[in-house]
């Protein structure tokens, strides 16, 4: 195992660490730009030696960059599958960049608030990510880092299409601005089609958990804006926080007092039955024990649920993942002891919420 | 371009294969729904887009142009999504508009931030290795001469330009 991801082990990144703003149905946010340099070739025609050299220049610049956060660089081809599949869960790389082959790499500051992948869809892709609602703080960011790092590397740029990326449907900006929302009262008053009609309406990408291909799992969605020319980050950005994401806030914390005043014994089920199913279930799936968290968490942001917070929800959250799981383990197990040992190891951290 | 069948202005542009040989086709919306051309809804935009390259195989240049700097073809775009170089925008311009406009709500132009880089990496490079090695020629000259109070001068600007980061 790779000494610095250890270290990532015994915590969590700051996004999920700690709650930020409008925690209740924002987990996280994100910003992630693409950019490419001028004298190579995308990937899809970068050949082995030039992907090699590649990932030297960038590896080099980035290791030289100036940082307030301090960081580390992992090399993927160097890095074991249960390690990748560790980071994905972290959300620092993509499954794409975790699971794909040749030679790439990705820098992860030491509290997880941002990643830059090396070799991705596009040579460099630079990620903020923060806990709630934070949009403008991770762009902030992410524009400084991609200022100093842009110094001293001459990236594809043109006056007409802005920065030049491997797919058309990121070129200008390069920018993608997400939040990662939970939305469960949605789900359980029929209205999430909605959201996804109106999402579309909006020019919106809506995806699952862990982002492109991936499913929805446990009412978590990640929602992102699709068009990245035509505007500059400060509009994508405001018509994003300021105009969409209240909108959505609002439709699920609306669909959660509807819950209240109108169901309330449905809403104390579900609760009680998530509660009910991680302190006594013998054998847990990672996809039931995100279910049951999902209304867990619910129950929480509500005040229905004593004795509970949201940073230990969080915390089984990451470290039922599969990869986590197996870590926190320390040995491999498959199939049935695998699930004994999550419900063993959730019943333990759902302790503290007896009586 | 005017329709086929009326003449409102056509919105509908079809290449159909019959016995072989292909024909052409403009229609307005109206047009191409009596004729039928609409109901394949079921269709999703990757297979239309599939069938669209199929059918334009072999008779389209369009089809056939390829970067000379990557060696990309628009064909291969068109089945990857993915372009080879940045080079592509240009050789594959006129291709290219309509697919960034459908992707980009319409958008043509960039109106975001620009690079900040003002030296290419290489040339910054290249620059301190220069210094570099014309201020050890120095030193060893100022060694041979005697001049140990210069010498001590470049020995410390080596020193610094050294400490400094790669390509900094």
């Amino acid at each position: 195992m790779n000494p610095q991801i250890q270290k990532l082990l015994g915590k969590s990144g700051e996004w999920l660490a700690s709650t930020g703003p409008q925690n209740a149905v924002v987990v996280s946010s994100r910003v992630r730009l693409a950019r490419n340099l001028a004298d190579f070739p995308f990937m899809t025609k970068a050949g082995r030696t030039q992907r090699a050299e590649l990932h030297r220049l960038c590896r080099e610049q980035l290791l030289g960059m100036s940082s307030a956060r301090p960081f580390f660089y992992i090399d993927m081809e160097k890095t074991d599958q249960v390690d990748r599949q560790l980071l994905v869960e972290r959300h620092l790389i993509s499954k794409q960049h975790a699971f794909g082959d040749g030679s790439r790499g990705v820098a992860v500051s030491d509290d997880e608030a941002f990643s830059i992948m090396v070799n991705e869809e596009d040579h460099i892709r630079l990620q903020v990510i923060r806990s709630g609602l934070q949009l403008r703080e991770c762009w902030r960011e992410a524009d400084t880092l991609d200022n100093a790092l842009g110094q001293h590397l001459r990236y594809a740029f043109s006056d007409r299409f802005g920065f030049l990326t491997a797919c058309p449907t990121n070129l200008g900006t390069g920018m993608r601005v997400s939040v990662m929302l939970h939305l469960p009262a949605l789900k359980l008053t029929d209205e999430i089609e909605k959201v996804f009609v109106a999402a579309k309406d909006m020019h919106l990408a809506v995806r699952g958990l862990f982002g492109e291909g991936t499913e929805a799992i446990g009412d978590f969605y990640q929602i992102s804006n699709q068009t990245t020319l035509g505007r500059s980050e400060e509009e994508i950005l405001t018509e994003f926080a300021d105009v969409i994401l209240p909108r959505l806030i609002a439709a699920e914390l609306s669909a959660r007092s509807v819950l209240e005043q109108e169901r309330p014994l449905m809403l104390d089920d579900k609760i009680g039955r998530a509660v009910g199913l991680l302190r006594n279930a013998r054998l847990l799936s990672s996809e039931e024990a995100l279910f049951g968290l999902s209304h867990l968490r619910l129950g929480v942001a509500m005040g229905r649920v004593a004795n509970l917070t949201m940073s230990t929800i969080n915390r089984i959250f990451l470290t039922t993942q599969p990869g986590h799981f197996q870590r926190t383990l320390g040995q491999s197990l498959e199939g049935e002891a695998r699930k004994a040992a999550r419900a063993s190891y959730v019943r333990q951290l759902m302790t503290p919420a007896a009586g | 371009m005017k329709c086929d069948r009326c003449n409102k202005p056509a919105t509908i542009h079809l290449t159909e294969i019959r016995n072989g040989k292909s024909l052409e086709l403009h229609l307005c919306q109206q047009c191409a729904a009596e004729a039928g051309y609409l109901q394949q809804t079921h269709l999703s935009m990757n297979d239309m887009l599939t069938e669209f390259v199929k059918a334009k195989t072999g008779m389209s240049q369009r089809d056939a142009l390829v970067c000379p700097d990557c060696g990309m073809k628009w064909q291969e775009f068109k089945e990857t999504g993915l372009l080879g170089c940045p080079k592509d925008y240009e050789i594959f311009s006129d291709q290219l508009r309509g697919v960034i406009e459908n992707a980009q709500r319409g958008a043509t132009h960039h109106t975001g931030k620009t690079p900040t880089a003002t030296v290419a990496p290489e040339d910054s490079v290249k620059l301190r290795q220069a210094e570099l090695s014309r201020l050890k020629k120095d030193l060893t000259d100022a060694l041979e001469h005697e001049s140990y109070e210069v010498a001590a001068m470049l020995r410390d600007q080596i020193k610094a330009l050294e400490a400094v980061p790669p390509t900094h």
